[in-house]
């Protein structure tokens, strides 16, 4: 595809198609060139781009309890739904990965079923169930709500590492006489911890960032910051969302990057 | 059988949380949807006959069958652009796709209230060059809807299709125009035929995932543009009808799976 373009009608087109994809770059990126100046701007107003730079935007953020005690609520969801999901389904993973049993299928579907099934469906199925076990709105109704709705990625990434390991070093390991949790332990696990960190940052983010489920899940003092940004998006526009914007986006930025890091300076992971 | 053992200890706890957060969730949707122990199809019925249900789902249908189109031709242009640059320029390009893809929905629907608003960006500048005689109503109707899911779903076209146009050998296009094929004749005879695999991936995952939007209409549309998912939200927790909502989510989630297989089934045949 990339021959030298002499033909002048070609050179037209080729041009013409850079124009084309260029605002196509730019309609994807348009949310984020608006948040962000707006964030830094001045609050009480919201012009763009805005006339002055400030942060105050920011300081209220940090400063009302409104915002900040969404954040604690997300954070400590997401830290524990990134416990868990790493301790089930990376072993899971191994195990589909590795073995054949029977029901493998029926069960591993299971596992990766939250990508198929619409996340509305998810969460109405959780808010029925747990309301019948009477645990809605409780932090530990939204945590096994993520990590049903993390398990498939992590599987997926963990999965994609497992099968670039030598499988002969598992097989030496047994022949060696050691236990199947003693191998997975001391010869897998060490060779995947590139492919842990990163299933583990994307687990965090996916749970920080997921709304539907949250939605339905969280009551009035388990709000999570994604479910106050959709209510108050809904209610009033407040610019203080325009900061709050901009630490996500940063925040997702961040995580992207250390997994392509990582990815590149370790050919061997996920 | 010593396989079985071990496999067992490392599936165990996650099959433990598959069957009780995920499978029995979904069989209770169903139980709650055909009202319990009565095993009536009441519900169902009467959503058939509700004119809310068939006007919600029809625009369901528009909405998700035009905001896949759209993205899919702005995503297919931009995988186009990708795979024709060398390898170290694509990868700083996909960036700017990556970065999007990772932004939370509530960060694109928030800048789109600030873009599309009655006082927002593109309407301030209609009324300076038009010294206030333009305006357009974009934020709360469909086209705020459909500018707002195209945004979201673009990249999730961009990488199938990408991965398609990179695997088709250039081999192909030399001997194409050394035969004489103009570039646009390439283009219809060579490289859209041959990226088929790649939009038919994208579009199934693109308009499942449309099928199912709930955020999106919530907060760029209207009333009028409520899809299947805000009335699953509105007989959940407001109308507080749990077996009409129980319904509706097995219908949504009958109509994915139909989809889904459909794909799935094609695929195999291809593959065979």
């Amino acid at each position: 595809m990339s021959e030298k373009i002499k033909d002048p009608i070609q050179a037209r087109l080729s041009r013409f198609g850079t124009l084309l994809a260029t605002l196509g770059y730019l309609f994807l990126l348009a949310p984020i060139f608006v948040v962000v100046p707006i964030a830094f701007g001045p609050p009480g107003d919201l012009n763009f781009p805005p006339e002055e730079f400030s942060v105050e935007l920011f300081r209220i953020f940090f400063s009302s309890s409104d915002w900040t005690d969404p954040v604690l609520m997300s954070a400590k969801v997401s830290v524990i739904t990134t416990i868990v999901v790493l301790l089930t389904a990376v072993p899971a993973a191994y195990g589909v990965a590795r073995y054949n049993f029977p029901g493998k299928s029926l069960i591993s579907g299971l596992m990766m079923s939250s990508l198929v099934v619409p996340t509305i469906v998810t969460a109405l199925g959780l808010y029925l169930y747990f309301s019948y076990l009477r645990i809605t709105g409780s932090t530990f109704a939204l945590v096994l709500g993520h990590v049903i709705y993390t398990t498939p990625y992590v599987m997926v990434m963990i999965i994609a590492g497992i099968q670039k390991l030598d499988r002969n070093l598992e097989f030496g390991a047994q022949l060696m006489g050691a236990s199947a949790m003693r191998m997975f332990f001391t010869v897998v696990l060490p060779q995947l911890v590139p492919s842990l960190i990163a299933a583990g940052l994307f687990a965090f983010l996916i749970s920080f960032d997921e709304v539907v489920i949250a939605w339905f899940l969280s009551g009035s003092d388990t709000v999570t910051l994604p479910v106050k940004m959709f209510s108050s998006i809904r209610w009033e526009i407040s610019p203080v969302i325009a900061a709050v914007s901009t630490l996500l986006t940063a925040m997702s930025l961040v995580v992207s990057l250390i997994v392509a890091g990582l990815r590149k300076s370790t050919p061997m992971a996920g | 059988m010593r396989d079985f053992r071990q496999a067992s200890i490392f599936v165990t706890p996650a099959a433990i949380i598959a069957i009780c957060i995920s499978a029995l969730p979904l069989l209770y949707i169903f139980y709650t949807s055909v009202e319990g122990p009565d095993f009536s199809l009441g519900s169902y019925i009467s959503i058939i006959k509700s004119t809310l249900f068939h006007r919600t789902l029809s625009t369901t249908m528009v909405i998700a069958v035009s905001s896949s189109a759209l993205s899919l031709l702005i995503g297919y242009v931009i995988a186009l652009h990708l795979a024709r640059q060398p390898a170290k320029r694509r990868a700083f390009l996909l960036i700017l796709v990556l970065l999007p893809f990772w932004t939370s929905v509530l960060v694109k629907c928030y800048a789109f209230t600030i873009i599309l608003g009655r006082t927002g960006i593109i309407n301030s500048a209609l009324d300076a060059i038009s010294g206030g005689q333009l305006s357009m109503s974009l934020l709360l109707n469909r086209t705020g809807v459909l500018i707002g899911m195209t945004n979201y779903l673009t990249p999730f076209v961009v990488f199938p299709v990408l991965a398609s146009l990179l695997a088709i050998d250039p081999a192909v296009y030399r001997s194409a125009s050394i035969m004489g094929a103009r570039p646009a004749r390439i283009f219809w005879t060579v490289t859209l035929p041959m990226s088929v695999p790649g939009i038919i991936a994208a579009l199934a995952s693109v308009f499942v995932m449309a099928l199912s939007f709930f955020i999106i209409p919530a907060l760029l549309g209207g009333p009028r543009d409520a899809m299947l998912s805000n009335l699953v939200d509105f007989y959940t927790r407001e109308a507080l009808d749990w077996n009409t909502a129980a319904a509706i989510g097995m219908i949504l989630l009958g109509m994915t799976l139909i989809v889904v297989g459909t794909v799935y089934a094609r695929n195999r045949r291809a593959a065979l």
